[in-house]
């Protein structure tokens, strides 16, 4: 896997110009994706009605891996039920975790964020704003996570 | 730009020094390996490993345990290597050695065994803003159990520590001081001595953090009139997990164990429990003895080349990768001090550390990116991170070019 791969132009793009990014003042829901260790610390915000996902912004401060995956899991998750996510989580992970998987219809643009899975290291980045959505919908799906 | 007073050291044969280091012939993503990681651990000479796979294949045995041959030649050869280290720093006796996994270790020590039987609540414990965690959490954990305080002298925008501060900040309540001898974040080099006397005629002790210290300067435990002095063998070329805190006698003698086990003790009944003299009294079980013979190589290794010589190499190449990085657009170098280690701490606009990290390493340049283990020191800069190059021995002036072309590439391809 190259470095070009990794910082192809897709990501570079969403680093550059995220979509979905800023304050959510009408936010239900909250979460934080804090990786210390690499100076990550954003906040997914969301708006939840009934069970579905209406609006999903992300802010904070971030590399361009969790940058871009913030941006294109924030444009994935809105009108998405709520109880499809940790599944989607589930096959994201896996989708990393094996260069030689197909892409993933369910999740869309996100597979372009495979190549990340080559990089170790840098797989806790493109996680961490799943786990921010995730903990910001623990309540509502009745669990911790 | 880092200045220090100029040196007379001999320079160092670089090509004999790199010959020594087996792990610099390799290569990383298809490129020849340029370690600028060494103030998170630096790499290790080939006496270092020869004297642990040495050690575990013609004398291993439990020190200061046996009547056979075995154990009398380890335990000959670990006390040799306290007498060498207390050589190294310059200590009064041997005796004043305690061996621990780390520096680390030797605060916690400290923490648990000299100032926890005396801290009363309200008392106060004194660091500084640019701590290493490894200085920070131990007295934390101490001040939570206790009720004593923790207090923080400041630093200006460039890591330098204000002094004037810091005095104001001792008191009669103050208990200890924990100061850091070079940051690992910032590359400062504090005044220790002068914070010693500060502190001495307050009656204050002072511990000194000096992981970061060891392998690139001359350290006199004596002349820098401080109580305890913190290391770890792996940021001076010697193994992982072995370490020491230097103390002086009086200290030690008077300090309860903090550990308790074999090797700690001179009598055991159910009764009543006689310990060790010092320094066996904070040693408790086997220690790491293989550790602590390769910690004594790579202290040959330091005297052989020269402490002065090496710190010339690094200084040199220190100023010349500032003045590279200088050259950068909106690169910021976090901690400039005029007083500096070889560590080059730096934030570009549009590059986070990480991506700039992943980058450079597929050039072959390894550095450290993120907190640094200094926490409140990134947030006093307001960067959640940086990305540091941090120099040794073995390194060359054309690393460093490669390091900047690098560098110059993760720029281009992260720019806004």
């Amino acid at each position: 896997m190259t470095l070009d791969q990794l910082y192809q132009q897709r990501i570079l793009e969403h680093n550059k110009d995220p979509q979905h990014f800023g304050p959510l003042p009408e936010a239900t829901h909250r979460g934080r994706g804090l990786d210390a260790l690499c100076g990550d610390d954003i906040e997914v915000a969301l708006i939840v009605q009934g069970e579905r996902v209406v609006d999903a912004q992300f802010s904070g401060e971030a590399c361009a891996v969790t940058k871009a995956s913030a941006s294109m899991l924030m444009s994935w998750l809105i009108g998405r039920s709520i109880t499809d996510i940790p599944e989607a989580y589930e096959a994201f992970r896996a989708l990393l975790a094996n260069p030689e998987a197909r892409a993933n219809e369910l999740l869309g643009e996100l597979n372009d964020l495979q190549p990340v899975g080559a990089f170790p290291a840098r797989r806790g980045n493109a996680c961490l704003p799943w786990q921010a959505t995730l903990e910001a919908l623990a309540p509502a799906l009745g669990k911790s996570v | 730009m880092a200045s220090r007073a100029a040196t007379t050291a001999a320079p160092i044969d670089l090509g004999a020094i790199r010959a020594q280091f087996p792990i610099l012939t390799r290569e990383v993503h298809g490129q020849p390996l340029i370690y600028l990681d060494n103030a998170a651990t630096t790499q290790r000479p080939i006496r270092v490993i020869e004297a642990i796979d040495d050690f575990y294949r013609h004398t291993n045995a439990n020190v200061h345990r046996g009547v056979h041959q075995l154990s009398v030649e380890a335990s000959e050869q670990f006390e040799a290597a306290r007498e060498a280290l207390a050589r190294f720093i310059h200590a009064r006796q041997q005796r004043e050695i305690v061996f621990t996994r780390g520096t680390t270790e030797a605060i916690n020590l400290v923490a648990n065994s000299f100032v926890r039987p005396k801290v009363k609540p309200g008392d106060e414990i004194l660091i500084t803003h640019m701590e290493h965690h490894a200085n920070i959490v131990p007295w934390q954990m101490l001040a939570k159990a206790t009720g004593a305080v923790l207090k923080v002298a400041p630093m200006d925008s460039k890591g330098v520590l204000d002094i004037d501060a810091l005095v104001e900040l001792m008191n009669e309540r103050t208990q200890l001081l924990g100061v850091v001898h070079v940051s690992n974040a910032l590359g400062t080099i504090n005044p220790v001595t002068e914070i010693c006397e500060l502190s001495q005629q307050r009656g204050i002790p002072v511990l000194v953090d000096g992981s970061q210290a060891t392998p690139h300067l001359n350290v006199d435990v004596q002349a820098l009139g401080c109580d305890f002095y913190c290391l770890s063998g792996h940021k001076m070329y010697g193994p992982t997990g072995i370490g020491a805190l230097w103390a002086k006698a009086e200290h030690l003698e008077a300090m309860p164990p903090w550990q308790g086990g074999g090797e700690m003790i001179r009598y055991v009944s159910f009764e009543e429990t006689t310990y060790n003299d010092i320094p066996h009294k904070f040693e408790a079980g086997t220690p790491n003895i293989a550790g602590v013979i390769g910690l004594a190589a790579a202290i040959e290794f330091l005297e052989d080349t020269g402490i002065e010589a090496i710190a010339a190499h690094e200084m040199a190449l220190l100023d010349y990768a500032t003045d590279a990085l200088s050259q950068f657009e909106g690169l910021r170098i976090i901690g400039q001090a005029a007083q500096k280690g070889p560590v080059l701490s730096f934030v570009l606009d549009g590059a986070h550390a990480n991506d700039i990290g992943t980058i450079v390493d597929h050039f072959g340049v390894a550095i450290r990116t993120g907190h640094h283990c200094a926490m409140p020191a990134m947030q006093f800069f307001g960067v959640a991170a940086t990305a540091r190059a941090s120099f040794a021995v073995y390194n060359e002036r054309h690393e460093v070019d490669a390091f900047v072309d690098a560098l110059g590439r993760a720029q281009d391809m992260l720019k806004p």
